[in-house]
């Protein structure tokens, strides 16, 4: 039927067909669940139906209740601590990246490139078989004597939140830093020795401030999967580890208040957007030139 | 030379043995108690048992759930690959327009929570009447994928030469035969290696399918809801066969999208 249409004009028509094409689901599919979301923030709860008229009860409800923004406060701290903790961790990771060629290099890559793509569950439930009462971290430190009696320190609370996702999430800070390591020209860490540096001096002087925008994004990186994360608390937290991701994923469940859900997430996703926004501006401004 | 210079390389290698036990130790638990009986926190190394994976093959539900695993995975490669194949074609066509807002979009179920994503979706299925089924989960995954696997194929489109595009025209090919015949040889390998990437990530998703499903569990899905009741060797025989196989979909498509040149090892620094 559209035949005698295409051989009429193909070269006025094709590119618009190809348009619409490229855009029916991203704009279906994103943009407008997006959308449609945002718009959900402003609507309220009554007797479990949800009541279709604007209003900013929900944001108002998060900013006065006692209950939610030390929560939110809380668990951003919590995502930052994480966060720093990747970024130790996964720097020296990196920089040994660095300093190996050929093939081990590939292979310590891969490596780490492997426990990415491993069942996030199955991660969380490996950690956490090692962090309980009883579990391996235990009973290694009643072994080496460290202690006289299981610890409760890491037992089902923020703790063990927060150490779980450390090594859920080490692998996704090795990678920005190891990726600006690369960048920096080897002749500048040459120009520092002829110049009389010590090792030290260079790495500290040279090589640790121009790491520092791949750094930064490596946290930014590492604060947005944590932030977002509901299975790790619910799985490690127990009662007291309650975070921000948590509580939204309650709305839609056991609380059934999804304008409210809706409107916690679009203070989290406002939370992601600042922190990327963070993270690729230092980026940018730092490794402009390529 | 001086003592920290020689010490440094010491540290460092301590440092990044330290993280990797850190990464693949905890993985251990789960599989060594898989074949050994654990009681009381000691595992009894005496005897080996494959007990634990014989009753695996038992349980029905486990094996619903991986075949919806499965079936989900399929569509959401099919479909993002198709997808991601024309988007990238469009964006790096000189007819786009708003490319850049286009590819914001694309990237925003990556770049965002999966808990936005699936909350999104699950509000917009429910205000468009769409009932949530297997059909739901597919969606969710394929806009959750395909922002890797658009970003996979324009990276190698966007690395093979303009003129190869060009000369296929001046010698008189129609841009269907210029897709097929020129362009598609030349992007088989990125799209294989997008696929597998796609569908590892697919086999693993968690956040957005428990959102998004009907009464159908996917896989990890199934196992969460497992975990959340305790320990049992199946649970542990199951990850361990998880654990088996995303790790060699992993190193399949490492070879599939690392340049050779990587894999030679060539010191181009």
């Amino acid at each position: 039927m559209s035949d005698s249409a295409a051989h009429a004009g193909p070269h006025r028509l094709t590119p618009w067909l190809a348009t619409l094409a490229a855009y029916i689901v991203p704009l279906g599919f994103v943009l407008a669940p997006m959308a449609l979301f945002l718009v959900y923030s402003f609507f309220s709860v009554d007797h479990g139906s949800i009541v279709f008229s604007p209003t900013i009860s929900n944001y108002v409800r998060f900013f006065t209740d006692p209950v939610f923004l030390p929560i939110f406060w809380r668990t951003c701290l919590l995502c930052l601590a994480v966060a720093l903790l990747c970024v130790l961790f996964a720097f020296p990771v990196a920089y040994f990246l660095t300093t190996l060629r050929g093939r081990s290099r590939y292979m310590l890559l891969v490596l780490l490139l492997v426990p990415l793509l491993m069942s996030y569950v199955i991660k969380i439930y490996a950690v956490r078989s090692i962090l309980g009462g009883n579990g391996m971290l235990n009973r290694a430190l009643l072994a080496t004597g460290l202690i006289d009696k299981p610890s409760m320190l890491f037992v089902f609370n923020l703790n063990a939140v927060l150490l779980t996702l450390t090594v859920l999430l080490i692998p996704f800070a090795v990678l920005p830093i190891f990726l600006s390591l690369e960048r920096i020209p080897k002749a500048l860490r040459h120009a520092s020795a002829d110049l009389g540096a010590t090792n030290a001096q260079t790495f500290w002087r040279v090589t640790v401030p121009l790491s520092l925008p791949g750094t930064l994004s490596a946290m930014s990186f590492v604060f947005v999967l944590a932030i977002g994360d509901f299975l790790t608390p619910q799985m490690v937290g127990g009662q007291s580890g309650f975070t921000f991701g948590r509580i939204i994923y309650s709305q839609f469940g056991t609380a059934f208040n999804w304008p409210f859900g809706a409107a916690l997430s679009v203070i989290l996703a406002a939370v992601v957007i600042l922190a990327i926004r963070l993270g690729g501006r230092l980026e940018s401004k730092h490794g402009g030139a390529k | 030379m001086r003592f920290a210079d020689r010490a440094a390389p010491t540290l460092l290698i301590t440092l990044t043995l330290f993280v990797f036990v850190l990464l693949y130790g905890p993985l251990m638990v789960p599989i060594v108690s898989s074949f050994f009986t654990v009681s009381h926190g000691t595992v009894d190394w005496s005897q080996p048992t494959t007990s634990a994976y014989v009753a695996l093959t038992q349980n029905d539900s486990v094996l619903s759930a991986l075949w919806t695993t499965l079936i989900v995975g399929a569509g959401a490669v099919v479909l993002s690959v198709a997808l991601g194949t024309g988007l990238a074609l469009y964006y790096a066509s000189p007819n786009a327009k708003g490319r850049n807002f286009l590819q914001f979009i694309i990237f925003l179920p990556f770049l965002m929570p999966p808990i936005i994503t699936g909350l999104a979706l699950l509000i917009f299925f429910r205000q468009v009447e769409f009932e949530r089924s297997l059909l739901t989960i597919i969606i969710g995954h394929t806009v959750f994928v395909l922002a890797l696997v658009y970003r996979t194929i324009l990276t190698r489109l966007q690395s093979l030469s303009g003129s190869l595009v060009e000369a296929s025209y001046d010698l008189g090919a129609s841009s269907w035969q210029t897709f097929r015949l020129v362009l598609l040889p030349n992007l088989s390998s990125a799209m294989a290696g997008a696929a597998i990437l796609a569908f590892a990530l697919s086999f693993d998703e968690t956040m957005i399918t428990l959102l998004v499903t009907g009464t159908q569990s996917t896989l990890p899905v199934r196992l969460w809801a497992m975990m959340r009741l305790g320990f049992t060797p199946d649970i542990n025989a199951l990850v361990a066969l998880v654990l088996l196989f995303t790790t060699a979909l992993c190193l399949i498509a490492v070879r599939y999208l690392m340049p050779a040149s990587a894999v030679a090892g060539s010191d181009d620094n």
